[in-house]
């Protein structure tokens, strides 16, 4: 007998609706599954074969193939166990075709018929087209985030037969989990002195420019980092999701809900470009570019990173997206973040101070060639951050505090968002001519700046974008003035570590 | 010309390109015989240039000779190896090629003892045995003035080792220097800015060996207008021990030696050392005592050294301009009283940006404009957000 059960699997960061065919006839004993399965799904065979027979089902004497349709979709993983285990039941007739009518299922198979959280539950709901959809009771949670179905679970196969034949109502599920603690975000007002480099991180903020902090070792960098992620606003419904999704895919989703709060990646600096960028041979990962969908991307000692893994951030920064080619699969994940990064002027950390650098000429260049040029042109702000005056460590007046600066940060995000765009830094060339003309003093300076070669045609339009945020931070209308300019050129100083040692 | 139809010289440049030879090991393998025998002995004769016949007649007396090398402090056996090693090199070398090479590039060409051969490298005690050149080896006639210093050079030290450059430059004086990051390039970016005498750089690799390579432009320039001097022949990489050599011939060249910024130990101070060895006169650029890099030169003053301000002072060590001129009157166009304002909160001392944004009470737009303002006109620099205040006008 032939048994259809719908279900899904995850195919990047989306969802691929797969129907499961059973069918059992006679013939040899055997069992079979086609449709381009990959090893980990493959071994679903023994689970749901273990998963029948201890939850007190017999396993069909005859012979079963189980076909995934589309078969042109590679299936990865363990999502459709609970799938085939119905789809076995059916076709061998221990369970009547009506009882699984208008139901789709989804989860992994413990070998004591156990039901699992798999990985992706979001994006895989997303997938199926059934008007009602079993997951197992650790997927409840996220698979309600869509919300536009019934969703029904049960602990183990037993349990969820018997709900399905109606011999026991469905079991509750679990509890919501409790709304987790939200982790104290480190407040601005603690940064003493580093004036300068609390600007820059509010305009980092408010009008989503990427930011390199060069400092020696203990400016407070890190420190400087750590305090953007309680600037930037709450996401909004649409980004949630796309961000929420991409943490499902990687399995990864924190309990509670969307996820609002932008998301805070900090990889290590010995990140692979895969697990940077995504991919793997396998299922194709997210890396933590997509992870930082929505949110930063902090990129601590970025000297140290390897050329490969900085370069290929190149095209996602600008495009938002990244896409992951293999020979067979292609994928596209949402990859739109603030970039920020920290290093230090020199291998040996002390290149700011004068003459204090004990790097050998070497290091220094091979320092200098690890971040392209093309990388560095790609931070709208780059900034010098020295080492604090002690006086001010310890009698400095108390600075704003992280509310106070978000509350104007939103409100250049809502100027931005009256332009067309989520942020200032995403303003083409055409609509900052429109839209933040340049007042008579602002043109001479830039001016000034092209005629001597110092800055290029691309370089215009980030000091241009930052200039706008700044007189966006400020409440100014009309034009920009000299001051934002001048302010945005401070900002987007060369590194130090590039200026070559030759004179002037 | 010898049985092989190549000067001499051919061979002795020859053997300079062996592994680890400096002018102590070319002088003990041209002691051991005439070059072309010297030459034939290591490649034992298998090489097809070279007769056989001269192998086997002079091969064991200079092989003989090279192994009981009086000043050689290896023992016999290390003797033997390097021996050996500089056998494989040479039978791996084309001498005709290699000469040729030499003629080609337009690489000149000398050998101690030579009426070409400059003067003052042959009265020198640890004189070059050869030297390898490119430019105008006349250019060495006049007076010449060494400026040297640290590679890891700071603002001020760069800026004042350009003008010194420059300075001496124009007024006729030789600038020598060796071409390496920091305060070497400096000068030389300051004599080459004058187009006054002509640059003469010592280098301690190859001349087709460009180190560092951040100084190509400059090592070109410096080719076209001077004269570049190297005891290494073409092909020869910058080993560490070659510097120190290297040095000696810059302190052997210069009538005058300005370190203008040093650490404690390092090349420049080197330097130093073999100017004072050999008489010369060496001067030192004062610098703040907490600045490392300045560390050196300061020591230079306490031990003894003039002290070099500017140009002038060069000039008056080397007796060519007896009356010191005055200060050049200031050219700074004054500052607006904005920018005055700004200026007086600008110690003596850099300062980090954030430090005036406090002192003046100004937004960081406002401060920007005005601090451009006055790097435009040449009373501040700003550098990696520390501003200094720049002490006299440099035009």
């Amino acid at each position: 007998m032939l048994a259809t059960v719908p279900s899904a699997t995850l195919f990047g960061v989306d969802g691929v609706g797969v129907t499961v065919e059973v069918h059992v006839a006679r013939g040899l004993p055997g069992f079979t599954v086609v449709g381009l399965p990959d090893t980990s799904c493959r071994e679903s065979r023994d689970r749901v074969r273990a998963a029948l027979l201890t939850s007190g089902f017999s396993w069909p004497d005859s012979r079963t193939t189980v076909n995934l349709a589309p078969t042109t979709v590679r299936k990865i993983g363990s999502a459709l166990d609970l799938a085939i285990a119905i789809g076995v039941l059916v076709a061998s007739e221990q369970l009547s075709p009506s009882a699984i009518e208008g139901r789709a299922f989804l989860g992994e198979l413990g070998l004591d018929g156990t039901l699992r959280h798999v990985a992706g539950v979001l994006p895989i709901i997303e997938a199926i087209d059934a008007p009602e959809i079993i997951v197992p009771p650790g997927s409840v949670h996220e698979a309600s985030l869509v919300g536009d179905r019934p969703i029904r679970c049960a602990p183990d196969l037993r349990s969820l037969i018997d709900a399905l034949t109606a011999e026991s109502p469905w079991p509750r599920p679990p509890e919501d989990p409790a709304e987790p603690l939200v982790a104290a975000v480190p407040e601005l007002a603690e940064v003493r002195g580093h004036q300068v480099a609390r600007t820059a991180l509010e305009i980092a903020a408010a009008g989503g420019h990427n930011l390199l902090m060069v400092g020696p070792p203990g400016a407070g960098k890190t420190m400087l980092a750590h305090r953007l992620s309680g600037l930037l606003p709450e996401l909004d419904d649409a980004l949630a999701l796309e961000a929420t999704r991409v943490h499902s895919a990687a399995g990864v989703l924190p309990p509670g809900g969307l996820i609002r709060r932008p998301p805070w990646r900090a990889p290590h600096h010995g990140t692979s470009a895969v697990a940077m960028v995504g991919g793997g041979s396998q299922r194709l990962r997210p890396g933590e570019i997509s992870l930082a969908h929505g949110g930063v991307l902090f990129l601590d000692e970025l000297g140290e990173f390897s050329a490969v893994v900085l370069d290929a951030l190149r095209q996602p920064l600008e495009e938002g997206v990244i896409r992951i080619a293999r020979a067979e699969t292609r994928v596209e994940v949402p990859a739109d973040f603030l970039l920020v990064a920290a290093m230090n002027p020199c291998p040996c950390g002390e290149g700011v101070t004068a003459g204090a650098c004990r790097c050998t000429d070497r290091a220094l260049d091979r320092y200098r060639r690890r971040v392209s040029g093309p990388l560095l042109d790609r931070f709208d702000l780059r900034l010098d951050v020295h080492r604090p005056d002690p006086r001010a460590l310890l009698h400095g007046d108390a600075a704003e505090c992280t509310a106070v600066v978000a509350a104007r940060v939103r409100s250049v995000r809502a100027r931005a968002r009256a332009r067309g765009v989520a942020t200032n830094a995403a303003l083409t060339g055409s609509a900052l001519e429109r839209l933040a003309p340049l007042s008579a003093g602002a043109s001479a300076l830039l001016e000034r700046a092209l005629e001597s070669g110092s800055l290029t045609a691309r370089g215009l339009r980030r000091i241009w974008r930052v200039a706008l945020t700044i007189a966006d931070l400020a409440d100014h209308d009309g034009p920009l003035t000299a001051e934002h300019v001048a302010s945005a050129f401070h900002l987007r100083a060369e590194p130090a570590f590039l200026r070559s040692s030759m004179a002037p | 010309m010898s049985s092989s139809g190549l000067p001499s010289d051919a061979f002795v440049v020859a053997l300079a390109r062996l592994p680890q030879v400096g002018p102590a090991r070319l002088r003990a393998l041209l002691r051991a015989g005439e070059p072309e025998q010297v030459w034939a002995a290591l490649c034992g004769g298998s090489n097809p240039g070279t007769p056989a016949a001269a192998a086997s007649r002079h091969g064991g007396a200079v092989l003989d000779a090279l192994i009981a090398d009086p000043a050689d402090r290896r023992s016999p056996e290390q003797r033997l190896a390097l021996i050996e090693s500089w056998g494989r090199a040479a039978r791996a070398l084309d001498v005709a090629t290699f000469w040729r090479a030499h003629l080609d590039a337009g690489v000149g060409v000398t050998v101690l003892g030579a009426p070409s051969f400059p003067p003052v490298f042959a009265a020198d005690d640890d004189p070059p045995v050869v030297l390898f050149w490119k430019g105008e080896l006349d250019h060495l006639a006049g007076v010449r003035v060494a400026i040297v210093g640290t590679r890891r050079a700071t603002r001020y030290g760069r800026d004042l080792a350009f003008e010194l450059g420059r300075d001496l430059a124009t007024d006729g004086v030789a600038v020598v220097s060796g071409l390496a990051l920091g305060i070497d390039g400096a000068a030389h970016g300051g004599a080459l800015d004058a187009a006054g005498a002509p640059p003469i750089a010592v280098v301690g690799s190859g001349l087709d060996r460009i180190y560092p390579r951040a100084h190509a432009a400059l090592w070109r320039r410096v080719a076209e207008t001077g004269v570049i001097i190297s005891e290494y022949p073409l092909g020869a990489p910058a080993a560490a021990w070659q510097f120190p050599a290297r040095n000696r011939l810059i302190a052997t060249l210069a009538d005058a030696l300005v370190v203008v910024e040093s650490q404690h130990t390092g090349g420049a101070m080197g330097t130093a050392v073999e100017a004072t060895r050999r008489g010369r006169v060496v001067m030192a650029l004062p610098g703040p005592v907490t600045s490392a890099a300045s560390d050196g030169t300061n020591q230079l003053l306490v031990d003894g050294c003039a002290p070099v301000r500017d140009a002038t002072d060069v000039l008056v060590a080397l007796g060519r301009d007896a009356v010191p001129r005055r200060r050049a009157a200031e050219t700074r166009r004054p500052p607006s009283a904005q920018g005055a304002a700004v200026l007086d909160h600008i110690a003596w001392q850099a300062a980090p940006i954030e430090q005036l944004l406090l002192a003046t009470g100004l937004d960081l737009g406002a401060l920007a404009l005005r601090l451009d303002e006055l790097e435009a006109d040449g009373w501040i620099s700003q550098r990696a957000g520390w501003v200094e205040r720049v002490g006299r006008s440099r035009s």
